[in-house]
């Protein structure tokens, strides 16, 4: 009785300390750290908002120097090589990195990053490259999205065949303002659907209607034995 | 001769602890290389389960006796594991299809290396209470290098959970069923 009280304890508390964060604790796949959203889906819990990025670039014997901006959150990366930007005339190139305050959802297509804005004080003339991290709220985003505008049109740009788990690594010839996500008309390659979605609440009540069905005969049964077991030691 | 034997014990038992806490801190890094994850968490669960060499399956709670018990005792703790998630809104984290047969490697080998292996070995030391607190603290630390300290709570709730069903039940079928589970949909 003892240890029953003490399982159902550790479950409850087990129960309500998961409540306080979002869920999704990998082990040791998981993101480095909880997704900063500009609209926090329902089950992310505590949310800070996404932070934006600031780098000035040197220029150095008339090319911009190697260099790399990110937002502080680490979110979004994006390095230049050398000679990156067309610096006529400039001693410098600020780069800003800011996330759109809105999230656009445009037709056919489904993000799952906030919407970040890249701008730069010269135009970009070599292939950067750009790490987007993802959260696992969300399915696996089948590409990297680049629009010249908010409201579109938004162009799939590719990605690299590999990255970091939830992180999609992409390069760009033009900056502008990217996403990730899919297109809705099918989900996003790669994911378990089984584990998303409103499965996960009928794959619960399974289990416990699984647990409920199964367990009643087996306890029967095993107080059955039980009792057939006491009754032939004393017939014994 | 009796303390000779509890210094073994307490040897082999800190062997143990540092040899998993290794495994599990070392994962964390290559796991996050591109193109490395699913490797890594392979040959992680395989590391793992490595501990468990010379180790009678009944030592480790592994026994076939009640079996169906066992794997019921598995399908309630995944329903533990994973009503909070289920709970919020229906929606829960998808785990890319890469990674889902390498989670199952790596539930299997922590669930054999903290509440099989650790877990005998603290109990050969200190009894129960030690091997429940000792395996959940060893279990927590493990994964402060992988997870934010806001999860650690929660890692630790859940640790503590299945330790206590290892003692209550003296099962390791149900731990490693139940974690299979929760890792495949949280």
């Amino acid at each position: 009785m003892k240890r029953i009280a003490l399982l159902a304890a550790a479950a409850i508390a087990y129960v309500l300390s998961a409540w306080m964060v979002a869920p999704g604790f990998y082990d040791g796949f998981g993101p480095p750290q909880p997704y900063n959203w500009t609209c926090p889906p329902p089950q992310a819990g505590a949310n800070i908002k996404p932070s934006s990025g600031h780098l000035d670039i040197k220029v150095i014997n008339g090319k911009s120097d190697v260099e790399s901006a990110f937002t502080e959150d680490g979110q979004l990366v994006i390095g230049f090589l050398p000679g990156a930007f067309d610096v006529t005339g400039k001693t410098s190139v600020a780069v800003d990195i800011t996330p759109l305050p809105t999230c656009p959802q445009p037709t056919g297509l489904r993000f799952v990053t906030n919407v970040y804005q890249i701008a730069a004080t010269a135009p970009l003339i070599l292939q950067s490259s750009m790490t987007m991290r993802y959260s696992n709220l969300e399915p696996q985003p089948d590409d990297v999205y680049r629009a010249d505008d908010p409201d579109g049109p938004w162009t799939a740009i590719g990605h690299a065949s590999s990255a970091p788990p939830f992180a999609i690594i992409t390069s760009t010839t033009k900056l502008g303002y990217f996403a990730a996500g899919y297109k809705e008309s099918h989900p996003a390659s790669g994911a378990v659907v089984v584990g998303g979605g409103q499965v996960l609440p009928i794959i619960v009540a399974v289990l416990i209607v699984v647990v409920v069905l199964a367990g009643l005969p087996l306890a029967v049964l095993r107080r059955r034995r039980a009792s057939g077991g006491a009754e032939d030691e004393e017939g014994g | 001769m009796i303390s000779t034997a509890k210094s073994r014990s307490l040897v082999r038992a800190a062997i143990v602890g540092s040899y998993v806490l290794l495994a599990e801190w070392a994962r964390g890094p290559l796991v996050q290389q591109p193109g490395l994850a699913p490797a890594a968490l392979l040959l992680g669960g395989a590391a793992l389960a490595a501990v468990a060499v010379g180790w009678r399956a009944e030592q480790l709670g592994l026994g076939a006796s009640r079996f169906g018990l066992r794997v019921l005792g598995g399908l309630a703790l995944g329903a533990v594991l994973l009503v909070p998630a289920a709970a919020r809104s229906g929606a829960a984290p998808i785990l890319p299809a890469g990674l889902a047969f390498a989670a199952v490697a790596v539930s299997i080998g922590e669930e054999i290396a903290f509440r099989g292996v650790l877990y005998a070995a603290l109990e050969q030391v200190g009894g129960a209470p030690l091997a429940i607190l000792g395996s959940t603290l060893l279990w927590t630390l493990a994964h402060v290098l992988s997870h934010p300290p806001a999860f650690l709570g929660v890692v630790a709730a859940a640790g503590l959970l299945l330790a206590l069903w290892r003692w209550a039940c003296k099962d390791l079928v149900g731990p490693i069923l139940g974690h299979v589970i929760a890792d495949l949909a949280l």
